[in-house]
C-alpha cells in the first residue's frame, strides 16, 4: 500500500513535469547562453541572463502593448460581471412573462458556434463602423450567459426573507442587489471575472480579423508579427514568448484553485479556497 | 436540447455544456410555480411598496440584450441570407445569387480536403484527449501529499497559456533539425520525422501540442463527475464483494459515463472549430498556415481564408452555414447514440 502511494505520486509528479515543461524551457532558452536552444543533450538550467529580455523590451513598445491588452481585459471582466449580475437579477427576481424563454434564449447563444459567427460578425462591425477600434476587439467577449445563468441560479436560493427585509428597510432592487444580493454571490463574482480575463488575455483570432493597426492590438497579435522578426534569434523570441506567458503563469499560481473551480462551476469550494 | 458550443481557445465554455444539460433539465423539472421564487413572486404583491413592482428589470436585461443582439441574433440572422448574396464589402454593392455561392463551395475539391483534414484532426486529437483526461483525473483524484494539487494544476496550466506565445515553443520542439522531439526520437533509436515540414507529420504535431492545452481542462471536469460519485455506491459495493476491478469497470465507470460524453461532445465541437495552433504553428501571419501541401488546411484555416484574405464574404458563408449544420448533426448524432452507452441516474 504505501509502495502503491510513493509510485502514485511518483506519477503524479512525471506527468506534472511533462506538462510543464515546454514552459519551463522559454526560461532556460531567454535566459540561456547563446546556442543553449541547438544543444544536444539540452541544457535543463536556465542561466538567468537577461540581455535579450532587455534587448526585446526597448526595442518595440512593449508597455504599450502590455496596456492594451490589460485595458481590454479590464473593461470585458467589469462589463461581464456587472451585466451578469444585473441580467442574472432580473431573471431570477423580475416579474414578466417569457422569463424561462429569455433566459433558453440566452443560453442557445452558447450553442451558435463562434467559427460559424466569425463571418457575420466581422460584417456587423463593419457596418458599424467599428472596425479597427477597441470596443470592436472585446465585443464579442461582453456576452456571457454562462455568468448570467450562475448568478440567476443562486439569486434564486437567496431566502425570500431577505428580500422581504430589505423591503421594509425601503431598499430598492438595485439597493438589494447591491449591498445584499452581490455580496453573498462573492464567490460566483469570483469565478466570473476570472474566467472572463482569461478568455480576453488569451483571445487572439477576434482581434487579429477587426485590427490592422499595431497600436491597438493586444499582446498576442503583437506576438505572432514577432515570430518572424526574431525567427533566427531563438533567445529574444523566447524573451517575448516569456513576456507574454510569464504574468499568466504568476497570476495562475495566486489564483489557481479559484481558476480550477471555477472551470467545472464548482463556485463554492473555489471561494473556500 | 442540444448542447452548447465552446469557443475556441477560452476557457469557461467548455464546462458550460455540462452546466447547459443539467440546467435546461432542471427548467423543465421545475416549472416557475413551484420553485421558491415563483412562490415568493406570488406573495410580493403590492404589500410593500418598492420591491417587486413595475418594469425595473428592463434596464437590468439591457446591456446583456444588446451584445445579444449585436453579437448573437443579428449575426445568426444575416449568415444564411450573406452565403445566397454576391457580397462585395468595399462597394457594398451585394446582389442575390440564390445558392450560387453552395454550388461554388462543392465544386471546390479544396473544400473537401478541408473537411476530410477537419475529421483527420478530430481523430487524432479527441479520442487521445478523452483517454488520457480520464487516465489523469484517476491518477491526480488521490490527494498523496500536499503538493498534489499544484501538480494537478500544472497539468490544466497550459489551457490558459495563451495560444500565440505557447505555439512557438511547440514549432522549436517540432524543429526537425534541432527540436527536442527529433532528439527524443533519436535517443530511442526511432527515426526523426520532418514534423511542421512534413505533409505526412505537420497534423499529428499540431494534434500533440492541442492535446497538451486541452487535456488539462477535461481532466479537471471528470474529476468534477468522479467527485459527484456517491461514496455509499461505492462502500455497497465493497461490502458485496466486489474488487477493485468489478469496482471500476461496473459502478465508477458507468456513473462516470455522463461526465465521459459531456467531455467527448465538447471535445469534438471544440476540435471542429480549432484555428490557433493550426493556424499558428503552420505559418501564421507570415502566410503559408495550412501547409505543407495544405496538409493542416482545416475548415477553420479555410474559413479564415476565404473571408479575411481573399474577402469571398459569400462563400465564406456558406461555409459557415454548412460548418453551422455539421455540428448541429454531429450533436444530435452523439445524443442519439449515447443512450447505448451512457448511464443516468
Amino acid at each position: 500500500m504505501r509502495a502503491g502511494r510513493v509510485l502514485q505520486f511518483g506519477l503524479q509528479a512525471a506527468v506534472a513535469a511533462c506538462f510543464f515543461f515546454p514552459l519551463y524551457w522559454v526560461l532556460v532558452t531567454a535566459t540561456g547562453r547563446r546556442g543553449t536552444v541547438y544543444r544536444i543533450p539540452p541544457i535543463l538550467v536556465p542561466h538567468f541572463d537577461f540581455h535579450p529580455l532587455l534587448a526585446v523590451w526597448t526595442a518595440a513598445p512593449w508597455l504599450h502593448y502590455f496596456a492594451n491588452t490589460i485595458g481590454m481585459t479590464l473593461v470585458t471582466v467589469a462589463w461581464v460581471v456587472g451585466s451578469s449580475a444585473l441580467a442574472g437579477y432580473a431573471l431570477a427576481e423580475g416579474r414578466f412573462r417569457g422569463r424561462e424563454a429569455l433566459l433558453l434564449a440566452l443560453l442557445g447563444a452558447a450553442m451558435v458556434p463562434e467559427q460559424a459567427l466569425l463571418v457575420p460578425r466581422y460584417l456587423v462591425v463593419h457596418s458599424l463602423g467599428l472596425l479597427n477600434t477597441y470596443v470592436a476587439e472585446i465585443l464579442p467577449l461582453l456576452l456571457n450567459s454562462f455568468g448570467v445563468l450562475l448568478y440567476r441560479q443562486f439569486f434564486l436560493t437567496l431566502p425570500s426573507s431577505y428580500r422581504d427585509a430589505a423591503r421594509l428597510e425601503g431598499c430598492g432592487e438595485f439597493g438589494y442587489l447591491r449591498h445584499i444580493a452581490l455580496p453573498l454571490a462573492r464567490g460566483i463574482t469570483y469565478a466570473v471575472a476570472l474566467l472572463a480575463a482569461v478568455a480576453a488575455w488569451n483571445q487572439f483570432q477576434w482581434p487579429l480579423i477587426v485590427t490592422d493597426s499595431r497600436s491597438i492590438q493586444p499582446l498576442e497579435v503583437i506576438l505572432a508579427h514577432f515570430s518572424q522578426t526574431y525567427q533566427s534569434d531563438w533567445r529574444r523570441m523566447a524573451s517575448a514568448v516569456l513576456l507574454a506567458v510569464g504574468p499568466l503563469v504568476l497570476f495562475f499560481a495566486f489564483v489557481r484553485r479559484q481558476i480550477m473551480a471555477a472551470v467545472t462551476g464548482d463556485v463554492d469550494s473555489g471561494l473556500a479556497g | 436540447m442540444l448542447w452548447s458550443v465552446p469557443r475556441q481557445t477560452t476557457t469557461c465554455l467548455a464546462t458550460k455544456g455540462v452546466e447547459l444539460l443539467q440546467e435546461t433539465r432542471a427548467v423543465r423539472m421545475f416549472p416557475p410555480s413551484r420553485t421558491s421564487a415563483g412562490r415568493r413572486r406570488a406573495r410580493a404583491t403590492s404589500a410593500f411598496g418598492r420591491i417587486g413592482r413595475g418594469y425595473w428589470w428592463v434596464p437590468y436585461l439591457l446591456p446583456t440584450l444588446v451584445i445579444y443582439g449585436l453579437m448573437v441574433v443579428w449575426p445568426t440572422l444575416s449568415l444564411f441570407y450573406v452565403s445566397l448574396l454576391h457580397f462585395d464589402i468595399t462597394l457594398t454593392r451585394s446582389h442575390f445569387v440564390g445558392l450560387h455561392n453552395y454550388r461554388t463551395l462543392f465544386a471546390q475539391p479544396l473544400y473537401w480536403v478541408s473537411l476530410g483534414k477537419t475529421a483527420l484532426y478530430a481523430v487524432l486529437v479527441v479520442p487521445p484527449t478523452v483517454a488520457l483526461a480520464v487516465g489523469l483525473a484517476f491518477l491526480f483524484a488521490r490527494a498523496i501529499h500536499r503538493t498534489t494539487g499544484w501538480l494537478q494544476a500544472s497539468v490544466f496550466l497550459p489551457h490558459v497559456t495563451p495560444v500565440v506565445a505557447t505555439s512557438v515553443i511547440w514549432v522549436w520542439i517540432f524543429n526537425p533539425q534541432f527540436g527536442l522531439a527529433n532528439a527524443l526520437l533519436r535517443h530511442m533509436g526511432l527515426p526523426a520525422a520532418g514534423w511542421l515540414e512534413s505533409p505526412r507529420w505537420a497534423l499529428p504535431a499540431v494534434s500533440v501540442t492541442t492535446i497538451w492545452h486541452t487535456v488539462g481542462l477535461y481532466m479537471v471536469v471528470v474529476l468534477a463527475g468522479l467527485s459527484r460519485i456517491p461514496k455509499d455506491v461505492l462502500e455497497a459495493a465493497a461490502v458485496d464483494g466486489a474488487g477493485g476491478w468489478a469496482r471500476f469497470r461496473y459502478v465508477i465507470l458507468p456513473l462516470l459515463s455522463p461526465t465521459v460524453f459531456a467531455v467527448t461532445v465538447l471535445a469534438t465541437i471544440a476540435n471542429m472549430q480549432s484555428f490557433g495552433y493550426i493556424f499558428l504553428m503552420t505559418g501564421g501571419t507570415h502566410g503559408g498556415a495550412g501547409g505543407p501541401a495544405y496538409s493542416t488546411t482545416t475548415d477553420s484555416v479555410l474559413l479564415y481564408y476565404t473571408a479575411f484574405k481573399y474577402q469571398f464574404f459569400g462563400l465564406a458563408a456558406a461555409m459557415s452555414t454548412v460548418l453551422f449544420l455539421l455540428i448541429l448533426l454531429w450533436t444530435a448524432f452523439q445524443k442519439a447514440v449515447s443512450s447505448r452507452w451512457v448511464f443516468y441516474r
